[in-house]
This record gives C-alpha cells, sequence and structure tokens, in this order.
C-alpha cells in the first residue's frame, strides 16, 4: 500500500442502508439471502423517447423523514443519506448530544451528485433562458449539499467532508475516515454513501456502454440506494482499508485489482468475498482475479440484487460483509457448516481506482 | 482502533508549486501580475451571458492551455477538458520544480470536474444529436479525470482522493493532506484543487444573485458580489526531514489546519460569523500559532455582503486591525474548488518573495469592522507567516497556516 505505515485497523460501530429492497438492516439481508432481486422500474428519456431502467429505493423507505424542515426542498440523495446516517447512528447506539456530536466527523460519498436538480436546472437555462433559472434548485446541485443536511441532521460543527469519485469512492470516503480518527481526537466517524438516478444519467451510462437496457441482461442495473458505517475507536467489527490503486486504462485494471488483494491478505484467504460484479466489463476482470487468488472463497456479488449504486455501492458492500460476519452467511451461497470469520470486499470503478478492505470480528 | 504507532509530528514542507490562474500560468506570471495588482476578470466569451445579470469572469487563456497540452492530446488523440490541460499545466510545474518529488497520494479539490462536458451531453439530447465527441464528454466529465490525467505526468501508482466540499475544497484538500504527512502516514503528498468555469455553475451563482455585474469589491462598503473565475494550483507537501536528506528545494512550510462546518443554511453562513472564526481558532492552536504572530491574511474575501460580513467579523475579533488582509479574488475571481489551493500558492509567492498582494477596486472600508486592507497597490513586507481562508456551500469553512521556510 501507498501509506508509509502498516494498514490500521478501523473499528466499525454501527451499520444503516437504504436499498431498492427496503431499509431495515436485517430485513434487507432477510431478503438477500432468499434471493429476492430489486423490482425495475422504467424511465424514459423526454427529449427521445429512449427507455432505461433502473431500481428505485421504495418511497416508504424514507417516508419519515417527509416533514423534515431542513430537507423540504433537498434532492433524493439527502433524503437517502439521512435515513441511512440515522439508522447507523441508531445501530451504534449513539445518541448525538451537542458532547458527542462535537466528537463526530461527517465523511460522504458520492459519484454523481444530485443529477435531478442539475438536470432541471441547465433544462431550465437551455429550454427558457438563463433569467429563469431557479435559485432554489442550484445549491441542491452542489455535491456537499447532502453532507451539509447531515451535519445540521446531527449536529456537527466541526469535520464535514464531500469526496467524489468513481464506485469505490464509498471504500475511499472509510479511508479518510480511518485517517481522520487516526489524525485527530474524534471518537467517530460517520461515513454515508448515497446515489439517485434520473434518465440524463442513464443515458450517459448506456451510451458508455455500461448501463442495461430495458429486457436486457448484460451491463448494469442502476442503481438509487444509500449506505452508512460508522467507524469509531470501539466497534464490533476490525475493518481494514486499502488506499486504492489507480487504473488508467481497463487493460491495467485485473492488475490493480490483484495488488489490492495481495496488499490487504499477502498470505492466507478469505472465508467470503463481497464482490463488486456488476453486469459490466467488471465482471470478468474481479472473476478473473478472485479465481486465481482466492479459489475456495465464497462469493457473493450484492449488485445482482440490489444495482450497481455508484457512490453507494462501496459501503452497501461493506455492510452486506458486516452482515455476512455476524450470520455466518453469504448471499447466494449454502452455508456448507464452514464458518465465516474473514470478509474481503473487493471494488473496481469504471474510470478511478481499484479499492478493497477486510472485515473480521473484533477479538 | 489501532492507531498507528505513536510518533513525534513530523514538520511538513512545500517542496514545488504549481499553479494556472487567470494571473498567469506559472509562479513567474502570476507572481508579477499579483506585485502588478492585475485585474483579470474579462467578459466572458466561452457561452451566453446575455441573460445574465453578471457578463464577466476571471478566464484563463484557453489557447494558451491548449498549445501546453498539445502534444499529449495528439498522443492520445483526442482533446482534453480544461480542467485537465490546467491540472496538468499545474502539474508540469511541480515537476520543474522538484522533479525528484514522486508522490505517495494526491488529495484534490474541485465542485464541478468537467460539468462543461456535461452540458454538451444534455445539450445534444435536447437537440437530438448524436456526435461522436458524446463518448469523449463522458470519459472527461467525471471529477477523477482530471486527476488521473496529471498522475500519469509522473507516472505514479499513487491513489486519490477527491473532495467536493464546495468553495472549500481545495483549502480542505491542502489542509487533510498536511494532516496526513504530519502524522507520518506518508512521506510526500501532492495537493490542490481545480475548476474551470461552466455554464451551469456561473448562472447558479447569479440565479442566486451572489454574482455581481460590476467590478468585485471584496470588504468594500460599496461591494455587490463575487465574479467566478477559474483554475488550479497543485502543491508538493513533504516530510521536511526527507526534504532536506534529498536537497529538495523547501519553499515554505505549513503548520496548522481547522475546519469547522457552521449549519445555519445551505448557502448563507450564520450573520454571528462563528463558523470561519471557529476555522481560523483552530487552525491557529494546530499550528500552536498566537494570532499576533500572523503577518497576512489572504481572505476568502468573495465580496458578497453576506461572506465579507461574518468573514470581516471574525477576522476583527481575532486579530483586530493590526494584521493586513487581502482578497485576491479581487484580481481573478472565485475558482471555487480551485480557489483555496491557488491562493495557498499565493501565500508561498508571497511569503517568498516578501510582500502583500493587493486587494483591488477597493474604495472605502465596511464601517462594521476596523481591518487594514492591503488597497488597490501591493506592499513589500516581511512574512513569517500568513493564513489563507476559504469557505463554501454547506457551512464548510476551512483555514490553512503557513510558515517561511
Amino acid at each position: 500500500m501507498s501509506s508509509m505505515l502498516p494498514p490500521t485497523t478501523a473499528k466499525i460501530a454501527g451499520l444503516g442502508w437504504v436499498t431498492p429492497l427496503g431499509g431495515g438492516l436485517e430485513s434487507v439481508w432477510e431478503r438477500l439471502l432468499r434471493g429476492d432481486v430489486a423490482e425495475a422500474k422504467i424511465i424514459a428519456n423526454p427529449e427521445t423517447g429512449r427507455e432505461h431502467v433502473y431500481a428505485p429505493v421504495p418511497p416508504k423507505t424514507v417516508e419519515a423523514l417527509g416533514r423534515n424542515p431542513r430537507l423540504r426542498r433537498s434532492s433524493a440523495i439527502s433524503y437517502f443519506a439521512v435515513a441511512a446516517g440515522l439508522a447507523a447512528l441508531e445501530n451504534a447506539g449513539v445518541s448525538l448530544t451537542p458532547e458527542t456530536a462535537a466528537r463526530t466527523a461527517i465523511v460522504f460519498a458520492i459519484s454523481s451528485g444530485g443529477v435531478v436538480y442539475t438536470r432541471k436546472f441547465y433544462e431550465q437555462i437551455v429550454k427558457q433562458g438563463a433569467n429563469t433559472a431557479s435559485p432554489l434548485l442550484f445549491p441542491e446541485t452542489v455535491y456537499n449539499a447532502p453532507a451539509s443536511h447531515l451535519a445540521a441532521q446531527f449536529g456537527v460543527d466541526g469535520a464535514s467532508y464531500t469526496l467524489v469519485g468513481d464506485s469505490t469512492v464509498g471504500l475511499a470516503a472509510l479511508k479518510f475516515a480511518e485517517q481522520l480518527l487516526a489524525t485527530s481526537d474524534l471518537d467517530r466517524v460517520v461515513v454515508v454513501g448515497s446515489e439517485e438516478i434520473d434518465w440524463i444519467l442513464c443515458e450517459a451510462y448506456r451510451d458508455w456502454r455500461l448501463a442495461r437496457r430495458p429486457g436486457g441482461s448484460r451491463g448494469a442495473m442502476l442503481a438509487e440506494g444509500a449506505a452508512a458505517v460508522v467507524l469509531a475507536r470501539e466497534g464490533k467489527l476490525d475493518l481494514v482499508l486499502h488506499d486504492g490503486v489507480p487504473v488508467f486504462r481497463r487493460v491495467e485494471a485485473g492488475a490493480a485489482l490483484a495488488r489490492v488483494f495481495a496488499d490487504l491478505l499477502p498470505t492466507g484467504a478469505p472465508d467470503a468475498v463481497i464482490g463488486c460484479a456488476n453486469g459490466t466489463f467488471v465482471d470478468g476482470i474481479e472473476r478473473q482475479v478472485l479465481a486465481q487468488r482466492f479459489p475456495e472463497a465464497a462469493l457473493s456479488f450484492p449488485k445482482c440484487a440490489l444495482g450497481e449504486a455508484l457512490g453507494a455501492s462501496g459501503l452497501i458492500q461493506v455492510v452486506a460483509a458486516a452482515l455476512a460476519l455476524q450470520h455466518g452467511a453469504v448471499p447466494g451461497m449454502s452455508a456448507d457448516g464452514k464458518s465465516i470469520d474473514t470478509v474481503l470486499v473487493s471494488a473496481l470503478g469504471f474510470n478511478q481506482q481499484a479499492g478493497g478492505a477486510v472485515l473480521r470480528r473484533t477479538a | 482502533m489501532s492507531s498507528p504507532a505513536p510518533s513525534a509530528p513530523r514538520r511538513v514542507a512545500i517542496t514545488a508549486v504549481g499553479v494556472v490562474s487567470p494571473l498567469g500560468l506559472g509562479c513567474g506570471e502570476t507572481t508579477r501580475a499579483l506585485r502588478a495588482g492585475r485585474d483579470g476578470v474579462t467578459p466572458v466569451t466561452a457561452f451566453d451571458v446575455s441573460r445574465t445579470r453578471c457578463k464577466t469572469a476571471g478566464s484563463i487563456d484557453r489557447a494558451a492551455l491548449r498549445a501546453n497540452s498539445a502534444a499529449v492530446e495528439k498522443a492520445r488523440g483526442h482533446e482534453l477538458h480544461p480542467a485537465s490541460r490546467m491540472m496538468m499545466a499545474a502539474g508540469a510545474e511541480v515537476r520543474r520544480g522538484d522533479a525528484a518529488f514522486d508522490p505517495e497520494l494526491l488529495v484534490i479539490g474541485t465542485t464541478s470536474g468537467g460539468m462543461s462536458f456535461g452540458e454538451h451531453f444534455y445539450r445534444a439530447q435536447v437537440e437530438k444529436r448524436q456526435p461522436h465527441e458524446r463518448s469523449l464528454w463522458l470519459a472527461n466529465y467525471l471529477p477523477q479525470k482530471p486527476v488521473l490525467d496529471t498522475l500519469e505526468l509522473w507516472p505514479s501508482a499513487a491513489p486519490s482522493q477527491i473532495i467536493a466540499n464546495a468553495c472549500a475544497s481545495g483549502t480542505n484538500a491542502v489542509g487533510h493532506a498536511f494532516r496526513l504527512v504530519r502524522a507520518g502516514h506518508y512521506r510526500r503528498v501532492l495537493c490542490g484543487g481545480y475548476d474551470a468555469i461552466s455554464e451551469m455553475v456561473f448562472v447558479g451563482f447569479d440565479s442566486l444573485q451572489a454574482s455581481t455585474p460590476e467590478k468585485i469589491r471584496p470588504f468594500d462598503k460599496s461591494r455587490t458580489g463575487l465574479v467566478l473565475g477559474e483554475g488550479a494550483a497543485l502543491l508538493a507537501l513533504e516530510d521536511l526531514e526527507s526534504a532536506q536528506q534529498r536537497n529538495a528545494p523547501i519553499l515554505a512550510e505549513i503548520t496548522g489546519y481547522g475546519i469547522s462546518t457552521d449549519n445555519h443554511h445551505l448557502t448563507q453562513p450564520h450573520p454571528s460569523g462563528i463558523g470561519p472564526r471557529q476555522a481560523m481558532e483552530r487552525a491557529l492552536a494546530d499550528a500552536g500559532t498566537a494570532p499576533g504572530e500572523v503577518d497576512y491574511i489572504n481572505a476568502h474575501g468573495t465580496a458578497t455582503p453576506f461572506n465579507d460580513a461574518t468573514e470581516g467579523t471574525a477576522i476583527a475579533q481575532i486579530f483586530g486591525e493590526r494584521v493586513p488582509v487581502s482578497s485576491t479574488k479581487s484580481m481573478m475571481g472565485h475558482s471555487l474548488g480551485a480557489a483555496g489551493a491557488i491562493e495557498a500558492a499565493f501565500c508561498v509567492l508571497a511569503l517568498r518573495e516578501r510582500f502583500l498582494p493587493p486587494n483591488i477596486h477597493f474604495q472605502e472600508l465596511d464601517p462594521a469592522w476596523r481591518l487594514n486592507i492591503v488597497a488597490n497597490e501591493s506592499r513589500a513586507a516581511e512574512l513569517n507567516c500568513v493564513i489563507s481562508n476559504s469557505f463554501g456551500f454547506g457551512g464548510t469553512n476551512a483555514t490553512i497556516v503557513l510558515q517561511k521556510a
């Protein structure tokens, strides 16, 4: 790894998620174990009529936040982020008083940002003229708007960061949070990733030959969702994070992922892998590296059920890995009596870097 | 959490700087422009501004930028986004300044990535066109692309962290990189920020009436708002001891960083100035520096009524009227995610070249505070310690402390 220091071990103290299969930690996990798959919805480009398919978060999952005054004009990503963050804090048993909030930081991960409001705002400029563009929309187009809402919700007045990147950004955000803990006297960092879908995003990923077409089986099912992890000095699970390896060209991706795995697990193998396969070129690369390095590990690919939630996906994988450890099972694999003590999270983005993490039960 | 083995904090050196702004390409041209108090704000020609109030911005000479990266673009067979061109120009200057610097991590701030390519993509949808450039726009729209393009200059296998904390992003990137080197997590970190002007962001600030049709006059009684700018800056940070061992140039040191979040409103700071005050106080405490030791403040100074009111109040509360203050945005506009990094670079130039950059277009101080504004003309000054402020949407506030080498 690039850091001068050996990998440090952060502790996972709390988990939360908002997914196309719902919002409860255990209820979504049970559905994943049952083999349920997110319901797909069609969204059309109003300019051309071209249809796209994506996996939405059921509206009722975040309806409890509907009367939150701070969120009244915010985008879906902020609702998802706040719901996941609150769930993770509750799971961690943390109630944020002014005293505890002062020792809490926020790191938010996103890939596409507030794409719905961004498209709407620019649509006003193009179709009606710049002088008609709404000042109510523009602030919510800023990447860090959800982090601002999280900070206000939690009462955090210290460190709050938003990280952007490809679908490895969730793991990058966890690494960033680990660095915050190591270089400060913070007690905890709430790490949240969130993503929303708009037709313009579907168009972009279709043109990039990455998104699935309606009725098709190849390509990623783009998905909404959010996940949150509370990193702290004490917790239920150990988390070892890689810094990431850049990928300049796709032909380098396999070597980058192999290096991540070798750095994280120089000897031995994980009992299970929560992979990042999503129906794109990523699948073949990941499958090959895993087959070479860890042929015996149980493999599970949550994006097959939950879709590709981009900025949220790395954190969704970490939540799934944590639940696999807690329950001793992984979706899509029979238990066959083998215990699960070490879980590897594998992450390969579309155009930035490869990343990974290892989770174990705290001794 | 098992923290890294405890060790004495390292001193953090800046061994090279690369800067691209409306005031020039490179440190030499930039220093001359800062000394002269040059106005880098010009009429916008990149897109239609007939229906916006503000019609000017601090724009970079795109032809010069394009020429700068022509060889790379020819080799790759396609055009780069202007943001990549800016970042690569800044990266090349860092390489010239310290050829042996090999980053272990990149921490870069931005607010909008390659937004103008996203605009092209949307317009093509509306106009029902499918130009062949679509794939180019997509691949170069995302914020990580200019960072990877720059990383290829080395080449390096360093990972990247891209911070999007609105207008504080650049200072946050420098500050986080500083903390990592000081704690011994990395020996060498390349940090900075970039942003290129886009129509959507330009209209966004216009819609909020944050931008002005007039000249930008930070801290002035008659200030009416900001104008946008663009640019990129990169700073090579290294453990001082390591840099000295390899005889690297030591341009300055970073000694402190403070961050705060003001939860008052998404786009408006709390009128008390608590957010900026906490960021400055935390940075000074982090550096172990007393307010009386600070010789210059490069203010965020956007010239919006709200920003300057809160920042001016906070500066006056902490420093009184002794410390010289200027907002270099008066010369180059507000380059958003790049601003903090560019202004950190300006601070390095001021420390080394012994001058105070001016706050141009200044007429009369807002009577709400008593501040020592470096009005209209640069001043010669022996500087030992300076601070640089950046504040942004979402209530994010950041300050760094820099020290003469």
